[in-house]
């Protein structure tokens, strides 16, 4: 890499970590280490939500996604802001006012101990081995593309979040989130731009030809519980995965306690939902617009060096034959998208479907030879290809001007350190304040808990980068603890959800727990071809009809806490 | 200052109303 791009980088990463250092005003006592004192202004905290969602394998993963499927993974997001408007009127008033530091501390109070220590140990179950995930993605696919040591990527980007969290706390924290934000947004800002400049043809042309390819298809109303992205998937089964996401999830929790009134919390959580929605649109049009650049500029056979390379050695013969077919098949792609952009001013109708008829073939074809070139990379490398989190990177560093790679890498490292960051606040808090404060040390001083609180973001920084080192090896560990994870996040919404029903106990609320997370696990064993969206309905769901028909003949205690924090407001 | 809630949802649903529309639009005058 240019040193060019090497200043920026290091710029960026001086200013995250020493205003991270410097912000350590408040963070004397646990409170203002977690929540920062509950002062923080509602836009700061909303930009650290989005900050905090928006990941590396986001920025770099979605807009690949964009690239080869278009926009229709939008509908994903379609239950966000319904999710947080049904948030902002219920649960968050109520965690917020019951002045706790963890979303579980409030099921204790409503309900026992076991429901609130199993929620947590769940929550740092999947969180402390996603939070690996979260560096691994990145650090792969920047250590194939520079050609980098995979440990020295995962140390670029969680040591330099690990002290910032550490020293700083949440203030630390989101304040880091804030400039972040601001870094990746630019960044795509400034990749538009570029693609809509050296774009070959008007963008007029070039959409209508995206249009062709299937690329800017958006809206699929079908009823089909298979398909992953549909309108109706992303309304219901989305909204399930928003609510469990953003109102049971410590990490997004954390946020909104952290903001000085109840008013504040709700404008930050919908302020993340005001630019949710665009700024996806925004990152898989930037696919799309990648799409088109290399409709008419040579494309890689396969993004991934790394794979690529791999492909060569051990099967010249397979790759040569790929690649001749692979140049010859994008050759005829670009004729045919230059005949129908020409067609479109000068043709008719019928020459104009004919001519996008071709297109579309001569794309088939492409894809095609791609297909095969992504399976001979699987059985070269022995790992899934993943190609498509190669394409904006590769993109980035063959087509764009000097300090563009610098800028871009920044970004990544924004993307990945504000992620990183709040899972590592969130964990430390769920360790100290679920399990050390209330089964090993009571009471003890304020100062005694604030530095046990860091001990603890370092060690789920360490455990983080370990299993991120080791991630491609622990690939399949990882993915079996996502798959479980998704039985229970609509499970523990459920939970929530039965908090707010003044009539329900904590024994029914224990079973309905269980039962919720055992319906889900047989719904993806036997009924796989149900799509996950939908695993959180169901499992929120069966927790609240199990919760309250158990509840209905009881006359147990409804927890220890008072009606006034117990009912919603 | 934090803007009263109300005005905020309004916002949120403007927003997301308004970009629901542009990729409506975008679907049906280029996705043929």
């Amino acid at each position: 890499m240019h040193w060019v791009n090497w200043v920026i980088v290091a710029a960026y990463l001086t200013i995250v970590v020493f205003d991270g250092l410097r912000r350590t005003r408040g963070t004397t006592n646990i409170e203002g280490y977690f929540l920062a004192n509950r002062s923080l202004p509602w836009w700061a905290v909303g930009l650290s939500v989005m900050a905090t969602q928006l990941s590396a394998i986001t920025l770099i993963g979605t807009t690949g996604q964009g690239a080869t499927d278009g926009l229709k993974f939008i509908q994903f997001y379609f239950g966000l802001p319904i999710a947080m408007v049904i948030l902002g009127v219920t649960l968050v008033p109520f965690l917020h006012r019951a002045k706790v530091y963890t979303a579980y501390e409030y099921l204790e109070r409503r309900f026992d101990a076991k429901t609130r220590s199993l929620t947590s140990l769940l929550f740092l179950l999947s969180r402390g081995l996603s939070c690996g995930t979260i560096i691994a993605a990145p650090s792969v696919v920047l250590s194939s593309i520079f050609g980098w040591d995979l440990v020295l990527c995962v140390a670029l980007i969680g040591l330099p979040t690990i002290i910032y969290t550490v020293v700083g706390g949440v203030q630390a924290v989101a304040w880091a989130d804030v400039k972040q934000m601001f870094v990746i947004a630019g960044t795509m800002i400034a990749i538009i731009s570029m693609l809509i400049v050296r774009m070959p043809i008007p963008l007029d042309d070039a959409l209508h030809i995206a249009g062709a390819a299937g690329r800017l298809q958006v809206f699929d109303f079908s009823l089909d519980l298979s398909k992953t992205y549909t309108f109706w998937s992303g309304i219901l089964g989305g909204t399930f995965l928003m609510l469990s996401y953003f109102g049971t999830d410590q990490s997004q929790v954390q946020r909104y306690l952290a903001a000085k009134s109840v008013d504040e919390a709700r404008s930050s959580l919908l302020m993340s939902a005001y630019w949710k929605i665009p700024l996806q649109a925004l990152i898989l049009l930037t696919g799309v617009l990648v799409f088109l650049f290399y409709l008419f500029t040579p494309a890689p056979l396969l993004y991934n060096p790394r794979h690529s390379a791999e492909v060569e050695q051990k099967q010249p013969a397979l790759f040569a034959n790929l690649q001749t077919r692979y140049t010859a098949a994008i050759g005829v792609r670009q004729a045919a998208a230059r005949t129908a952009t020409t067609i479109r001013r000068t043709g008719t109708d019928a020459e104009l479907r004919q001519s996008l008829d071709a297109f579309r073939a001569s794309e088939a074809s492409v894809s095609e030879i791609r297909t095969e070139a992504l399976a001979a990379a699987a059985r070269a490398s022995g790992e899934s290809s993943r190609d498509v989190n190669y394409i904006i990177p590769r993109f980035v560093l063959d087509n764009l001007p000097l300090g563009f790679a610098g800028i871009f890498l920044a970004a990544v490292l924004a993307a990945a350190m504000s992620s990183i960051a709040a899972e590592l606040n969130s964990l430390s808090t769920a360790t100290i304040v679920d399990f050390y404060q209330r089964w090993f040390r009571k009471s003890a001083s304020d100062r005694h808990y604030l530095n046990v609180s860091k001990i603890a973001t370092a060690v789920w920084g360490l455990f983080a980068c370990v299993v991120a080192t080791y991630a491609a090896t622990l690939g399949s560990l990882i993915e079996v603890v996502n798959r479980f994870g998704s039985f229970f996040y609509g499970s523990i919404l459920g939970i929530f959800l039965l908090a707010m029903i003044p009539r329900v106990r904590a024994g029914g609320a224990f079973v309905a727990l269980l039962s919720g997370m055992a319906a889900v696990g047989s719904v993806a064993i036997w009924v796989p071809r149900v799509s996950f969206l939908w695993h959180n309905l169901i499992g929120a769901v069966v927790v609240v009809a199990v919760g309250y028909v158990l509840s209905l003949g009881g006359d147990g205690t409804p927890g220890s806490v008072g009606t006034s924090e117990a009912s919603p407001v | 200052m934090t803007p009263p809630f109300r005005t905020t949802l309004w916002r949120v649903l403007g927003i997301q109303f308004a970009t629901l529309v542009i990729l409506w639009l975008l679907q049906s005058r280029y996705a043929s």
